[in-house]
């Protein structure tokens, strides 16, 4: 019985679908104000992307004649849930629902099903702009997922286990991962950019060529849905690269663990916001180039390095 | 691969104003394109028969909110041929700094809508910072940031408490815009990212500029020089040295960067003209009825040679006018630029032709 | 280190904008400011007017109208929502009656405040 309410705690509040909301609500609060800060600008007070939210869900829910109304229902469910399910197996603040060996290849498969849920929403909602977004994001996931899953497993050759609660107990004995794997960190930050579809890498999105992309055609409870999944999808892929290369929860001196992991994940958000305030948004062609001319080459070269001073 | 016609329809976040292309896309390519106008029509140059010659002066102004004093300007000065009045001096300085001014503003909104649609929000809120500063400068020395109301026919109306201190001040405030816009600058020569969204985009070579008689920093960028402020000089550019800015690239990066340039020239313009401008009446006196006559004036607008024609049949009402905008023959050519692009270059294209579809459609 | 500059060329900009103030003013929640010789409503000095009609003739948007209510008797109306607040009225007029002062909220929610009688007098008979 314990056991049960233990669990619904763990899936419901923390670290599952409560604590994740109003994370995904923060992490969304902060990056539109860094941005405005950034160009100049007030920026939103505190309770603005809430109150989207709840605006969202209480807006007209259409879909245009021919698109399938239970799939596009369906698509955003099921990339939040791929999310919160992913998210049971990544320690936040030092605190793991649950782990095994090899959790964190089902971390990044789980990780992967919002993007092509993201493809799907844009081929079934039949729209010019929308099959268009759709054709971009797959293009674009095909150019910065190898890349993407190749850095990350330079964390796991290096600390010899291939659960996420295990590396960062090695990263916890020896050092940061970032230090030792620069080049793994750098290309893990890019292909979470590309994966989260922001600026330079928001090609399936472009808001000045194809007006929305795949959620072009999204509106009401659906968007309030897809918007609350790309957060929580922000929030997870944080806290995997915090994770895998910045150590999890602690310092090498022992201070609180909350606060720690809190501050390191304050570090991704501006990281990711200044990367997104610095530059224009590239071609799928220039991206598609970018992945595997420079990102595909220098992940393979991390990872022969890796396994070269692996103990 | 089948083909799947895209609207870049009236309504679209790219576009300012409404326009409709009809794109026929490949894929990624965008194969064809049809264009179609007529969206902001209101009949300007039907609503001037019925309104007398001082009337028209404001209605003309809102043919278009950006290069809303030069429209006045060239208007004024086909009356003012047809009148056979000489302005008076200090007048056409001020004309010319307040069309200097109009250009700068204009390039900025332009650099900030361009970077907006490759993404660079950033850019569009820097340069639209600057921009504000013009338009305070704009707004103390006539009461209005984008309807100046600052031209009549014979002179100039502006603030009666403007005098030589607020010219220097006006001149400080100048000075202290030129670092970032020289940043601007050095930005478009080095940023890696604009220059892969508008290098080798957009190409127009300099025959099928003059094929369409392209004018402004669209035909400058392809290398062809022209400049009505050298070449046919009215107010009182033939007093004043005009740097004319070409360039031969002939893509979106080279339009970009030769618009930056006229920044940093109209704001040496300005600088000479507060300098060195005289005292005197600003206005003189004109009768209500414009003798029998046809007139063409024209003048560099920020997108180019704006042409007016003025016919006048003695009475207090003009029998004809016709405008001939800028933007028009730019578009002509968007059926060339658009052929066989990728989709991704539509947004890089459109911005980088500089459209004003007030001013095309009147 | 300007090598590297042009990967991140807008980067020492951007964080030098986060120790500024912002460039926004917080209108309406902050005073908006505005020059000394801005354009808003129409007003009229009704000494001075004598109602020659020549504002009305210049007016470009047709926003004022010369009615005669009896023998030497007239009113001068007003149309706040046709006006452009193009002060042509200020400049035709040739006893300088009438001008435009700072206001610039015209809108309303009774639409019978949108028709305005600015003067409605017998004119002085001149000496």
């Amino acid at each position: 019985m314990s056991e049960l309410i233990r669990s619904l705690v763990a899936w419901l509040i923390f670290p599952g679908f409560g604590f994740l909301f109003v994370c995904a609500l923060t992490v969304e609060w902060i990056d539109r104000k860094l941005l405005a800060r950034f160009q100049g600008r007030v920026g939103p007070p505190w309770y603005q992307p809430l109150a989207d939210w709840i605006k969202l869900m209480g807006k007209e829910d259409i879909l245009p004649v021919g698109a399938s109304e239970w799939v596009c229902a369906a698509l955003p469910i099921v990339s939040l849930a791929a999310s919160l399910t992913a998210v049971l197996y990544i320690p936040v603040a030092g605190h793991t629902v649950s782990a095994f060996e090899g959790d964190l290849i089902v971390v990044l498969f789980l990780l992967s099903v919002p993007t092509l849920a993201y493809f799907l929403a844009g081929w079934a909602s039949v729209g010019v702009y929308s099959l268009l977004g759709g054709n971009r994001s797959l293009l674009q996931y095909l150019a910065y997922e190898v890349p993407f899953l190749t850095a990350l497993s330079s964390p796991a050759i290096l600390s010899g286990s291939w659960s996420i609660s295990q590396i960062v107990e090695w990263q916890m004995r020896t050092i940061w991962g970032a230090l030792v794997l620069p080049v793994g960190f750098g290309i893990g930050v890019i292909g979470l950019i590309g994966k989260l579809k922001r600026t330079p890498f928001d090609i399936p999105k472009a808001k000045s060529e194809i007006v929305a992309g795949p959620l072009t055609e999204f509106s009401g409870r659906k968007l309030a849905l897809w918007r609350l999944a790309i957060g929580v999808q922000t929030v997870v892929g944080i806290f995997l690269l915090v994770n895998l290369f910045l150590g999890g929860s602690r310092l090498s001196i022992v201070l609180p663990v909350a606060p720690v992991f809190a501050l390191k994940s304050l570090l991704m958000v501006l990281l990711l916001s200044t990367i997104s305030a610095l530059y224009a948004r590239l071609r799928i062609d220039q991206l598609s180039d970018l992945g595997w001319r420079v990102l595909a080459p220098l992940a393979l070269a991390q990872i022969a390095v890796t396994v070269w001073i692996a103990p | 691969m089948p083909k799947t016609v895209v609207p870049i329809g009236p309504q679209h976040p790219l576009l300012k104003e409404p326009l409709s292309f009809l794109l026929t896309v490949e894929g990624e390519r965008v194969v064809d394109s049809s264009l179609r106008l007529g969206y902001v029509y209101r009949g300007i140059e039907r609503l001037c028969q019925d309104r007398n010659y001082t009337q028209n002066l404001h209605l003309f102004e809102r043919v278009c909110g950006i290069c809303s004093y030069v429209h006045t300007l060239v208007y004024c000065q086909g009356v003012e041929a047809l009148l056979g009045l000489q302005v008076p001096l200090r007048a056409q300085y001020l004309r010319v700094l307040m069309c200097e001014l109009e250009r700068i503003h204009s390039h900025l909104l332009w650099l900030g809508v361009l970077a907006e649609n490759m993404g660079l929000t950033t850019i569009f809120m820097y340069a639209w910072r600057e921009r504000e500063t013009v338009l305070d400068i704009m707004e103390e020395l006539s009461g209005g940031r984008v309807t100046h109301a600052a031209n009549v026919i014979g002179g100039v109306r502006l603030n009666p408490k403007v005098d030589q201190t607020t010219f220097d001040q006006i001149a400080a405030r100048l000075r202290g815009m030129v670092a970032q816009v020289e940043e601007f600058q050095d930005m478009v020569l080095n940023e890696r990212t604009l220059q892969a969204r508008t290098q080798g985009v957009g190409l127009l070579s300099a025959e099928q500029i003059r094929r369409y008689c392209v004018v402004g920093p669209t035909a400058r960028a392809s290398g062809v020089d022209v400049d009505l402020r050298r070449d046919a000089p009215y107010a009182a550019y033939d007093r004043l040295n005009v740097r004319v800015i070409t360039h031969q690239a002939g893509d979106v990066w080279a339009r970009t960067l030769v618009r930056v340039q006229e920044v940093l020239v109209s704001m040496q313009v300005c600088q000479q003209v507060l300098s060195e401008m005289p005292a005197g009446p600003l206005t003189v006196k004109v009768p209500r009825r414009v003798p029998t006559g046809e007139v063409v004036s024209r003048a560099e607008a920020p997108r180019g040679e704006l042409i007016y024609y003025l016919r006048s049949d003695g009475s207090d009402k003009p029998a004809r006018v016709h405008i001939r905008t800028p933007t028009l023959p730019s578009l002509a050519t968007m059926g060339e630029q658009l052929r066989n692009i990728n989709t991704a270059d539509v947004s890089a294209v459109l911005s980088g032709v500089d459209l004003c579809i007030a001013c095309a459609d009147r | 280190m300007s090598r590297f500059r042009p990967f991140a060329y807008l980067l020492p900009q951007v964080w030098r904008m986060l120790w500024r103030k912002p460039n926004t003013v917080d209108y309406p929640f902050g005073p908006p400011k505005l020059p000394d010789y801005f354009r808003g409503r129409v007003v009229v000095d009704a000494e001075k007017c004598r109602g020659c009609g020549l504002c009305v003739r210049d007016c470009p948007a047709f926003g004022l109208k010369l009615e005669r209510t009896g023998k030497s008797k007239f009113r001068l109306i007003y149309y706040p929502d046709r006006c452009a607040y193009c002060s042509q009225c200020e400049t035709s007029c040739p006893r300088e009656a009438i001008r435009l002062v700072d206001e610039f909220v015209p809108a309303t929610t009774d639409r019978d405040t949108l028709v305005e009688v600015l003067v409605e007098k017998e004119p002085v008979q001149p000496d």
